[in-house]
């Protein structure tokens, strides 16, 4: 566990220092993901189905609002009805007219769900939006997701047709044109599945969003589940009443894929150990605060840095191996193997100091060593020397984390707290989902 | 020596001015009542057209049978009945979707920026402590 911890703190590291590169290259990569998925399922205009323009587009979508991807996609997709067929187009863009009016309008900010949902439907793996979704947006995305939905499935349901509708013809006393439209408008309401998936979905979102939200030990945990759960039994239902094309196989192997996914983003945004939970309770003059404070689960990543502690022309480098254990045994562990290293290098820096100055005894060795043991890390002049850390406890930092106690008018700025703490309270509900922002930038 | 409350205190504050404020500062120059007003305005609006769109797609899904009986067809009726209650859900259940996303988001915003200004008068508390 600790060496996860490690790894999340590393990754976390990275991200933090690197997300001006990172952000551009994933909205990049996304942007073209998307545009060539669009190229591949429709396909019909091959000027489109340039690589060309499909980069510059997805640079331009890199620095541009989310927004503008999701336009480049619908026009992008509406120049393939387009090329296909002049009905497909009026029905595509009346179809993308309503989802714009009726639902896209209350959440506009979530364009990049819009998109990510058919891209992770024709990537075999759509189980995973509703539990990622509301575990990392808010209630309103259940309408993007809803619109992810539909989107796939109108799109599918237009490369289905558009054989059909190309090779129509006339019947007698009737317009091919309405015709046309009318055959795609029936198909297109007639696909129960896609209503009971974008229904199912929708459902899943609000229903983890609200269970996470409760000030509920595991909370995120049974949010996961729950989700999952009422997925399945949604599509089955749905199934049952409708007789929809639904693999129930498929359905289980994804939600288990789901629930691995949501075990990793718990794992990065809300990781904490109930069993150091604490019940606090102090006023202010305005009000009584009942908090129930729940500790996340953190290690410092280790840091190695090398400091150059003598300018001579025979200088040595002193390393600084800068680590914090969990475990005792495992800084006598460390311990030892550093010291092993220390006689070994000090029984070259010995030989070579021999050759250089004279020599030096035994003795001299041993009590430089007793010294570097002793005063962890000083200054040694010429020797190497090496020093750790020991702690028996995770971290005691008395790191002081304001930014997590958004009371109203709350005086916390006395209380010291053993390390990074989740506070639950009716407080600081906002605030929490707020605090990684960095990785909600993205959405 | 440096104050690490007050250094929190103004990194809070500059992280919000950076991130939310011109959205939650845009609601807090309505009164309540003109922002949801405002709101489901834009929300009728858009169903008008949305039912608009539907209406044509209904048409034209249907107008072999409506040419046909278009002689038959009591339009007074047809328009009384079916499209103006069609047309009144419609635009009901958005207008109402929008009241109540409008009041939510008000509410969320006068709480943060109430949040806001207690931090600032923190912050300005500090400088008072300062002085004096």
């Amino acid at each position: 566990m600790t060496l996860l911890l490690e790894c999340r703190e590393k990754i976390k590291k990275f991200y933090r220092l690197n997300n001006v590169l990172i952000i551009p290259i994933l909205k990049f990569m996304i942007a073209f993901i998307a545009l060539n998925g669009v190229n591949t399922m429709m396909g019909y205009m091959p000027k489109l189905d340039n690589i060309a323009i499909v980069m510059i587009l997805s640079l331009a979508c890199t620095f541009l609002p989310a927004g503008f991807l999701a336009f480049v996609c619908a026009a992008f997709s509406v120049g393939h009805m387009f090329a296909a067929s002049l009905e497909i187009m009026i029905v595509g863009v009346l179809v993308y007219l309503l989802l714009f009016l009726l639902l896209f309008r209350f959440a506009p900010k979530d364009s990049y769900v819009v998109v990510l949902t058919p891209l992770l439907f024709a990537l075999k793996i759509p189980y995973l939006v509703p539990i990622a979704v509301g575990l990392i947006c808010g209630p309103l995305s259940a309408v993007s997701v809803f619109c992810g939905v539909l989107v796939y499935y109108i799109l599918g349901t237009i490369i289905e047709c558009a054989p059909t509708i190309v090779s129509m013809k006339a019947e007698e006393g009737s317009v091919l044109l309405i015709d046309k439209i009318r055959y795609l408008i029936e198909r297109l309401l007639s696909d129960r599945t896609m209503f009971v998936i974008a229904l199912s979905f929708a459902l899943t979102v609000i229903v983890v969003y609200a269970i996470r939200r409760l000030a509920v030990e595991h909370a995120w945990t049974i949010a996961i589940v729950a989700g999952v759960m009422v997925n399945l039994i949604g599509l089955l239902i749905g199934d049952f009443k409708y007789d929809i094309e639904l693999s129930l196989g498929s359905a289980i192997f994804g939600s288990i894929l789901a629930v691995l996914v949501a075990m990793v983003i718990q794992f990065f945004r809300f990781f904490v150990d109930y069993a150091r939970t604490e019940k606090v309770q102090f006023e202010d003059d305005e009000y009584y605060y009942y908090v129930k404070v729940v500790p996340k689960l953190s290690v410092t990543a280790p840091t190695k840095t090398v400091k150059r502690i003598n300018t001579n022309t025979q200088s040595f480098a002193a390393v600084t191996d800068e680590q914090e254990f969990t475990d005792y045994d495992e800084a006598q562990e460390y311990e030892e193997a550093e010291e092993t290293d220390y006689t070994q290098s000090q029984a070259k820096s010995s030989k070579k100091k021999s050759s250089l100055f004279g020599g030096k005894n035994r003795s001299d060795r041993d009590r430089r060593k007793s010294e570097a043991k002793s005063s962890d890390g000083a200054d040694f002049g010429n020797t190497r020397a090496i020093s750790t850390e020991r702690t028996a406890r995770p971290q005691e930092t008395f790191q002081y984390r304001q930014s997590s106690y958004n009371t109203q008018g709350m005086k916390v700025g006395n209380e010291q707290f053993d390390d990074e703490q989740y506070i639950e309270g009716e407080f600081d509900e906002d605030r929490t989902s707020e605090e990684t922002e960095d990785y909600e930038e993205l959405f | 020596m440096i104050n690490e409350e007050k250094v929190i205190l103004m990194t809070k504050l500059a992280s919000y001015e950076k991130r939310d404020e011109d959205k939650y500062r845009n609601i807090d120059s309505y009164f309540r009542g003109d922002y949801i007003i405002l709101q489901v305005m834009k929300s009728i609006v858009a169903a008008t057209i949305a039912f608009l769109l539907c209406f044509v797609m209904y048409i034209l899904f249907h107008y072999e049978e409506l040419l046909q009986n278009i002689y038959q067809i009591d339009l007074k009726e047809f328009f009384l009945q079916k499209v103006l209650v069609s047309y009144a859900i419609m635009v009901g259940s958005c207008a109402a979707f929008s009241y109540l996303l409008s009041a939510w988001k008000f509410h969320a915003a006068k709480k943060s920026l109430k949040n806001f200004y207690q931090n600032l008068k923190k912050l300005s508390a500090f400088y008072q402590d300062n002085k004096s």
